[in-house]
């Protein structure tokens, strides 16, 4: 019991600081918000030192096989708190903008980095659905915080609604694996499954609907139709979070479900991941051409990424895994950068949502357009950015266990997705701007973002290190 | 005696009650909320069976667990509605079209 | 009748039914706590608090039916095809054999304390993670829908314990007026 606690200690810790976050908001002024949100980056920290320092190193299952340490979790639970301080740090800028700066925001945002921090250690089907609630259930309300906006409220209910959809779902098929294998402990699972003879039917037919659920909560297609309602009116700063770390997350409880939990039956989820994979990405990159709102557009290459994010699990071996991994890491990066750019070039009376907002970017601000250029090439996967590194793991993964239909469709469909990330890019470099107001933004804002952009660079440069790392965890 | 496939029936039936009036109710969010709490206790059934004729107190633990997280998600949803109504007087889905989808 | 009926306040009444009838299922079923715990805390909270916003928000029930006609025969077909899909495996023999009929848990000791050693032992971890859930419900429903407007009337004591006499008594000094002779 005592070494559980221990090991649970990085939880632990978070859920302390959250409350002492709480605490200090609903006993401070308005004027005082500040120490909230210096309290709240200090927390993740902490929590970051904790995960570094009770790291163990072999994996470990505490709470009768509930919780379990191992390296990918060790990995994933740093890389969300440290994509949370970003995050945290551009949604503060913004929010001060915007007059939406609320202490609540940062508590509730810290409880949804503790559901993702229960999810990426999940080894119980219970700890995967409570952690799952725990973080949607802070993003519904996060994303109607901005009350008087009829777009926020409108967005929120339309996500509450198919995200309880999707958790009912999963969990009927939970009770159904519950029912056929008589345990809900995902090793004991995976035993059951491999000794007793149980008809396959059964275990299929649960196992269906917890990818149902699953996909509608990373927002595949066809069980993607929240999502650009969402990123589009959610406030900036809330969408920014969406789109990041929870999908690091859910990556995490799609590996323990379905690879650690539900291996034998890899035939069938290879089959129906690779159905969800073609169609995110057939959808997420011909629809985003279309898209005149650049939040929505973002929303549609979320799609698009989901689909190349399944592409290494249907892979079906460990290094295939890596390169997910790799993958989702990489996408979260790149996705909080080009929602920091909006945050930075938008502000209250004008955001920056519409892609002509974008025009002559250049002469306006020429180190910012760079920043963005590193951002658009690096999703659209030109190398040597970090993008093209992740497609090109996914891809390799794929060819090398024989799926080069799949494979060919991949490439297929990035090159159709590069054409809406250049013409960004184009509309940046050589069109005329409308204005020349200068970009005003906080010396901080500035170099974090900087940071953003040179990190999707630097590790493009050299990404083996972080691949080994990925390896490293299966 | 109730067999196991009787109760399972139910389950699936309720479920499928609930998903159709998920897809159905166009007009009003607070039946969609209550078709979502039919959905968890017709998961509930399933569970409640399974644990009975496994011999096993688990699911009933499950079933604990997802009655608690059903009120605490009920309370958050109604929150939502309430602040909806407010901003723009009408809880009709049809009527939220104002984003293009 | 949940789903298809018109009037919100009737559906509410019907999900009231069924989760009775379903709390008559689970005592049958031998699960005699949650089948208690759903008729307090579903009946008895959950969907008082519909009906509560149900009736706050006043909404006008006759505007609300339209559209339904609609979606309603491909809806039917699908539903009824889902159904049989569905049923066809659940209601299958497979789930008569033998691993199923180890009959009740064990009825030497009461359902509530199996219940309770389960929750506080083995789940210890959830039952933690289920406070922060219940937490962040109670936050977010909070800030939602508490508005912050200063029309309050409430006393505030320490202002009027501190009032001096010079905040609410001006001495004015005037001239005394002439007799008017």
């Amino acid at each position: 019991m005592r070494t559980d606690l221990i090991i649970l200690m990085p939880e632990i810790t978070l859920l302390v600081m959250t409350c002492v976050v709480l605490l200090v908001d609903a006993f401070s002024e308005d004027k005082f918000r500040k120490i909230t949100y210096w309290i709240t980056q200090l927390s993740l920290l902490l929590t970051i030192c904790m995960v570094f320092y009770y790291s163990p190193d072999y994996s470990y299952l505490a709470f009768n096989g509930a919780f379990i340490t191992d390296t990918m979790s060790v990995i994933l639970k740093i890389v969300i708190c440290g994509i949370s301080i970003i995050v945290f740090f551009y949604s503060y800028e913004y929010l001060k903008e915007s007059e939406l700066l609320k202490g609540e925001y940062f508590v509730l945002g810290l409880f949804a980095v503790l559901g993702m921090m229960i999810m990426s250690s999940a080894y119980h089907l219970l700890s995967v659905y409570l952690g799952i609630e725990l973080l949607s259930l802070s993003l519904y309300a996060m994303v109607a915080m901005h009350r008087k906006s009829k777009y926020s409220t409108e967005a929120a209910i339309k996500y509450f609604v198919l995200g309880a959809l999707a958790s009912g779902m999963l969990l009927y098929g939970i009770s159904m694996i519950y029912g056929v294998t008589g345990s809900l402990q995902l090793t004991n699972i995976a035993d059951a499954i491999n000794n007793s003879a149980i008809e396959k039917i059964y275990l299929v037919y649960g196992m269906i609907f917890i990818i149902v659920g699953i996909a509608f909560k990373l927002g595949a297609a066809p069980f993607h139709m929240w999502l650009p309602d969402v990123y589009q009116g959610a406030p900036t700063s809330v969408t920014l979070f969406i789109s990041s770390a929870p999908k690091i997350a859910a990556f995490a409880i799609t590996v323990r479900v379905l690879v650690d939990g539900l291996f034998p039956l890899i035939d069938d989820w290879q089959s129906i991941l690779s159905l969800l994979a073609i169609l995110s990405m057939a959808i997420g990159n011909i629809i985003a051409i279309a898209q005149e709102n650049i939040k929505r557009m973002l929303a549609y290459s979320t799609i698009a990424h989901v689909g190349y994010l399944f592409l290494g699990l249907i892979a079906g071996t460990p290094s295939g895994f890596a390169g997910s991994m790799f993958y989702v890491i990489s996408y979260s990066l790149m996705t909080i950068g080009a929602f920091g750019m909006i945050i930075l070039l938008g502000r209250f009376d004008l955001e920056a949502e519409k892609i002509e907002d974008f025009k002559g970017l250049i002469v306006r601000n020429s180190w910012f357009a760079l920043i963005m250029l590193f951002l658009m090439f690096s999703m659209a996967g030109v190398p040597p950015f970090l993008g093209f590194w992740s497609k090109w793991f996914v891809i390799k993964e794929l060819v090398d266990s024989g799926f080069f239909v799949l494979a060919v469709a991949a490439v297929f469909f990035s090159i159709i997705g590069a054409y809406y990330y250049l013409r960004i890019v184009k509309i940046m470099c050589f069109d005329k701007p409308d204005t020349m107001r200068a970009i005003k933004a906080s010396q901080q804002m500035r170099t974090v973002l900087t940071i953003n952009g040179l990190l999707i660079l630097i590790i493009g440069l050299s990404p083996n290190t972080l691949m080994n790392l990925c390896l490293s965890a299966f | 005696m109730i067999t196991l496939p009787e109760v399972l029936s139910l389950g699936t039936l309720l479920f499928c009650i609930s998903v159709a009036g998920i897809f159905l109710n166009r007009k009003n969010i607070i039946i969609l909320l209550m078709c979502i709490e039919l959905m968890l206790l017709s998961v509930n059934i399933n569970f409640i069976a399974f644990s009975y004729f496994l011999g096993d107190i688990h699911g009933q633990v499950f079933v604990f667990f997802i009655l608690t997280v059903a009120a605490a998600e009920s309370a958050i949803g109604l929150a939502i509605l309430v602040v909806m109504f407010r901003s723009r007087d009408t809880i009709n889905v049809s009527e939220l079209d104002s984003m293009k989808g | 009748m949940v789903v298809a009926i018109k009037n919100p306040i009737h559906a509410a009444l019907f999900l009231v039914l069924s989760f009775f009838s379903t709390a008559a299922i689970w005592l049958l079923l031998n699960a005699e706590f949650l089948a208690i715990a759903l008729v307090l805390v579903y009946v008895g909270a959950v969907m008082v608090l519909f009906l509560f916003v149900i009736m706050m928000l006043d909404i006008n029930v006759a505007t609300l039916r339209q559209g339904f006609a609609r979606y309603f025969p491909l809806g039917i077909i699908i539903a009824f095809f889902m159904v049989v899909a569905m049923g066809l495996i659940v209601s299958s023999d497979y789930f008569l054999s033998d691993i199923y009929s180890q009959g009740s848990i064990s009825t030497i000791q009461s359902n509530t304390k199996l219940l309770g050693l389960a929750i506080y032992q083995d789940y210890l971890y959830h039952f933690e993670i289920a406070g922060a859930i219940l937490l962040v419900a109670i936050i977010a429903a909070i800030s939602l829908c508490l508005n912050k407007s200063k029309i309050t009337k409430s006393t505030q004591p320490d202002v009027q314990v501190l009032a001096k006499k010079d905040d609410r008594l001006r001495v004015v000094k005037m001239k005394s007026e002439e007799k008017e002779d």
